[in-house]
């Protein structure tokens, strides 16, 4: 029995529908397409990428866009899945006509794009996954990274730890890229710094998404540590410290560092319940940079959102500006010129002057350490002391030798 | 020791909770013959409700738990007189299909209502902070609510089942509707009685829930699988196997977690299966049977 | 007269499909090449769900082995393509003759429920055995190569590589359509309507789902074996259960009861996301509408509903 008519005639008759969509004319707005996690547990992240990419916009195409063009970005859900942000960037490019990319909130999914990325001829730049292999081993010409990366997290992590005299170490981390690579690196730079730490055997990593931390909280509670290094992050943080309060976890007396646990949902989210005199590391702290950049950064993502941007907020707010420097100084808006530009590109963001590096492509910035302090009763979340802001410089290694661009 | 004793009262919480959260997955399919699928999402409805009670409404946390799941429960009703009376008399797997298109409806609509932050709900006062227990344990002390909450339940519904008019009908309408109905039952109204009933214990595993994870809109999906294991498990249609189920489950995840992590993700899926082949009705069901 | 017409419009769309990457826009290679490989996909399950009866609901298992050996030896070997998708489809098999053995003693729902907790364990399996599977972060980077039997192919080209989907779909749908019209085929429907009967007949039921279902996992995995290099990685969403619920609405999207009810389901699915997912984020809520109205109104699938009433009027 034959059945391909109707078949044949809908997908032929929507394709022609489809492909009648205008392409985008020669004067119309230039677009960028954002890969972010829109929905699930996480999608608070791309919530706040959302916000920080319109404020930059609007500042943008209220005096003038790009080129004399308006700039427009595209969201499309990466689902926190490779697979899917794979071809969401496809679509962004071959369908919806963006000159560059942007996003990518976990590692998970950057270890899967990127290397599918020069086929798509478009730079991508990564505001949040800190995955390294994206700038070592996977890098490739039309791949950037403007925030902080595992390895520059982790030597802020390890001068902190380092300074806390801290011996015995151990960590809970989610099962992925994130939080094995960080446990790894943490270790081998507090090796660097302190020969005679120890670290743990038998560290924990809890499922990314596990709703109950209690066996690793008990297990960790009972090898009596010095430190602990917590990767967690997003709701599972929250997860996490609510569960570790009720058990008395941050009463042991050990250090506890949370490589991202100043992020301001978690911080929102916790309250009070963020004990006091924990180190919160942060690719961006909106309090600790007294750029004139930031302050108006700052006042103004308050005003609008009425909340303190976050470092995802931030990172996407650098990249669009990164991307209007580089299609003005390509003077195009060819997705292979525009990549070029970025190449070694200077950019004001509200940290100060980040550069992205010529070996591979990081920007050379560092993370924000802090440890928690009193309430601060205006916005309901802990405060941080003894701030350090680490340089690009300082916490920067070499550029990987497996990176051959 | 008391890494034992830690794991093993670990597993109850965890265990009592799920109990209260899948009963009511077993409960429909033993009467109505449905698989929910979206009973996930109606667990993270309640505790969502529930959020909006307390944080917004300001309503207190017992409060919350009288008035979320009946608000879930109403709006079980109006899903089952819109979508679900159609299919009540089909296979199974319209049932499967259709509940996981109320699931795809329900999760996209509570990130649209209430977005996508994470949101947090405080135990009740009387409720916070942890308790000492012999042995130098400290347990937290919501844990214990949770634990007594879950007994409560069963009692509850051995009472329902066994001593309430409203009961015997449901369990009249579950061995032979036309029966029921010639016995002059509406049958009608029992099964979206019976849904409702579902998605209200479903909501009130949501309140009770909520002190004790982050409200996410992930929290539906992670939780939908947890409880068709539990169901498999203790058996379809049976509540005091949902019981057993639960507990099965809730010690897989505190000693898993603990002393195996590296199996852990398997260890209740091998569960479901070995219970499958040996006892397909779960080991204390007495469901449907082909 | 209606045979006539209907053979001339496959003609048509086959002809269509051949010179797509020519005549659509660059971005529907890609669409068409998905809608091929999930159309594959839903068409193995349909075997044992629209013609046996039987709903699975852990087919992922069998994509996702499929996946995963065709990303392991194309990173790993140097080996072409077609190699490496023969060894998913024995890979497949075995999966399918190992879950099946299990499985097909049950029925319906505790079928269902099986079939499911095999699919999670597989998916468990893949997402913690880092040492082999690369856990989470799944099997990405590795190298297109060639084809095999001696032809030079950029499989990199997207064109290419969609043409040489075609080709292997193309074959194994025709496969499984002569398996479905055999006696086989027949015996499965059988099956479906009513198994005493055929028991009664002096069949083994038993054995019949399980070659049904090792049929359907070595299909399967073809289809997982192509999506690997379409999507160049093998992440463990591709085992996961909402993976597995993919070729079940397809097939009741498309209808169950045609040969290519579940290819065309997989068309509508792919296009509905690709069109609804530029107007708004919902893309999950008007699916779950969708399906709902098919369920409770089209049971038949769109397809099925719509030849049902066109072959009807003859």
């Amino acid at each position: 029995m034959k059945t391909l008519s109707r078949q044949g005639l809908a997908v032929l008759a929507m394709a022609g529908l489809l492909a009648a969509a205008p392409a985008g004319a020669a004067d119309g707005p230039i677009k960028i397409g954002a890969l972010y996690m829109l929905s699930g547990s996480a999608a608070a992240y791309g919530k706040f990428a959302q916000q920080g990419i319109q404020l930059a916009l609007d500042e943008i195409n209220g005096s003038g866009g790009v080129l004399g063009r308006q700039l427009e970005v595209m969201f499309e859900d990466s689902e926190g899945k490779a697979a899917t942000a794979i071809q969401a960037a496809r679509k962004l490019v071959y369908q919806n006509g963006a000159v560059g990319l942007m996003g990518l909130d976990s590692s998970g999914v950057a270890q899967g794009l990127v290397p599918v990325i020069p086929e798509l001829e478009r730079a991508l730049i990564i505001t949040h996954a800190a995955t390294p292999d994206v700038t070592g081993k996977l890098c490739n010409a039309y791949t950037y990274r403007v925030s902080v990366n595992v390895h520059q997290n982790m030597k802020g992590a390890a001068l902190v730890a380092a300074d806390s005299g801290a011996k015995k170490w151990t960590t809970i981390g989610p099962d992925y890229a994130f939080g094995h690579q960080s446990w790894e690196f943490f270790g081998k730079y507090l090796k660097e710094l302190v020969p005679d730490a120890e670290l743990s055997s038998d560290p924990s990593f809890p499922r990314f998404g596990a709703e109950d931390f209690t066996p690793f909280i008990n297990s960790v509670m009972e090898a009596k540590p010095d430190g602990v290094l917590i990767s967690v992050w997003g709701g599972d943080l929250v997860n996490f410290v609510r569960q570790a309060n009720n058990r008395g976890f941050f009463d042991q007396g050990f250090q506890v560092l949370m490589t991202v646990g100043a992020a301001t949902e978690v911080l929102t989210a916790l309250g009070e319940q963020m004990p006091e005199n924990v180190w919160l590391g942060t690719r961006y702290w909106y309090d600790s940079h007294d750029t004139e950049l930031n302050k108006q950064f700052v006042a103004k993502y308050r005003e609008t959102y009425k909340a303190p941007p976050s470092y995802n907020a931030e990172g996407a707010y650098v990249a669009i500006y990164a991307y209007k420097q580089a299609i003005e100084k390509a003077g195009s808006t060819d997705g292979k010129a525009i990549a070029a530009a970025l190449k070694g590109a200077s950019v004001n963001a509200p940290t100060g002057v980040l550069t992205f590096r010529e070996g591979d492509n990081q920007g050379l910035i560092g993370p924000t350490w802090g440890r928690t302090a009193a309430m601060d009763d205006a916005l309901k979340i802990r405060s941080l002391a003894d701030i350090r802001n680490f340089s690009g410089d300082e916490v920067t290694p070499a550029v990987d030798a497996e990176c051959k661009m | 020791m008391s890494g034992i004793a830690l794991a093993l009262l670990n597993s109850l919480d965890i265990g009592l909770l799920l109990f209260i959260i899948a009963v009511g997955l077993n409960i429909v399919f033993g009467v109505l013959n449905v698989i929910n699928f979206a009973h996930g999402a109606l667990y993270m409805l309640g505790a969502y409700v529930a959020y909006s009670c307390i944080a917004i409404l300001g309503l207190s946390f017992w409060l919350a738990l009288i008035v979320a799941p009946l608000v879930v429960a109403m709006l079980a009703v109006l899903v089952d007189r819109i979508m679900l009376r159609f299919i009540y008399e089909r296979e199974i797997s319209d049932s499967l299909l259709l509940t996981f298109a109320l699931l795809l409806i329900l999760n996209e609509s509570v990130r649209q209502i209430w977005g996508t932050g994470i949101h947090v709900v405080e135990p009740p006062a009387g409720f916070q902070g942890t308790i000492r227990l012999p042995g130098g344990i400290t347990y937290p002390t919501y844990s214990l609510f949770v634990v007594i909450m879950g007994f409560v339940v069963l009692g509850g519904l051995w009472y329902l089942f066994n001593r309430t008019r409203l009961g015997i009908i449901m369990r009249a309408a579950a061995l032979d509707r036309e029966m029921a109905q010639a016995l002059c039952i509406n049958t009608k109204r029992v099964i979206t009685a019976v849904f409702a009933f579902g998605a209200w214990l479903a909501a009130l595993g949501g309140v009770v829930a909520a002190p004790m994870r982050a409200i996410d809109p992930g929290m539906g999906d992670k939780i939908i699988i947890e409880s068709f294991i539990v169901v498999v498990i203790g058996g379809l249609g049976s509540f005091p196997g949902a019981l057993l189920g639960a507990i099965v489950l809730g010690l897989l995840h505190g000693f898993g977690g603990r002393y195996l992590p590296d199996i852990n993700l398997v260890l209740p899926f091998i569960g479901m299966a070995v219970v499958l082949l040996i006892k397909p009705h779960g080991i204390m069901g007495k469901g449907a049977v082909t | 007269m209606k045979r006539l017409l209907l053979a001339l419009m496959a003609l048509i769309l086959a002809v269509g499909l051949v010179v797509l990457p020519w005549i659509a826009p660059y971005f529907y290679i890609f669409i068409a090449t998905e809608i091929l490989i999930l159309g594959l996909f839903a068409t193995s399950f349909n075997l044992i769900f629209g013609y046996t009866g039987m709903l699975s609901f852990g087919h992922a298992a069998f994509f996702g082995i499929g996946a995963y050996a065709s990303a392991m030896l194309l990173m790993g070997s140097p080996w072409p393509l077609l190699a490496c998708l023969a060894v998913a489809i024995v890979a497949g098999a075995v999966l399918g003759l190992v879950i099946g053995f299990f499985s097909v003693r049950l029925d319906e729902v505790y079928f269902a429920m099986l079939t499911l907790a095999f699919g999670m364990m597989v998916f468990a399996v893949v997402h913690q055995w880092r040492s082999v599977t690369n856990g989470s972060d799944g099997i990405a980077g590795f190298r297109m190569g060639g084809l095999g039997l001696g032809m030079e192919l950029t499989l990199g080209n997207p064109a290419v590589y969609y043409h040489v989907v075609l080709a292997i779909v193309a074959l194994a749908m025709a496969v499984l359509y002569l398996i479905c019209r055999s006696s086989f085929g027949l015996v499965l429907r059988a099956i479906r309507e009513n198994p005493e009967r055929v028991a009664f007949c002096g069949l083994n039921v038993r054995h019949y789902r399980l070659a049904a279902f090792t049929i359907s996992g070595a299909f399967s995995a073809l289809a997982g074996g192509l999506m690997a290099p379409f999507l160049r990685i093998a992440s463990p969403e591709l085992v996961h259960w909402t993976m597995s619920a993919e070729p079940v609405l397809m097939s009741i999207l498309g209808g169950t009861g045609y040969f290519l009810g579940p290819l065309f389901g997989a068309g509508m699915f792919v296009l509905l996301k690709t069109i609804i997912t530029d107007i708004t984020q919902a893309w999950m809520l008007v699916l779950g509408i969708i399906l709902a109205i098919m369920v409770i109104f089209f049971r038949r699938g769109l397809l099925g509903t719509f030849l049902d009433r066109w072959l009807e009027k003859s």
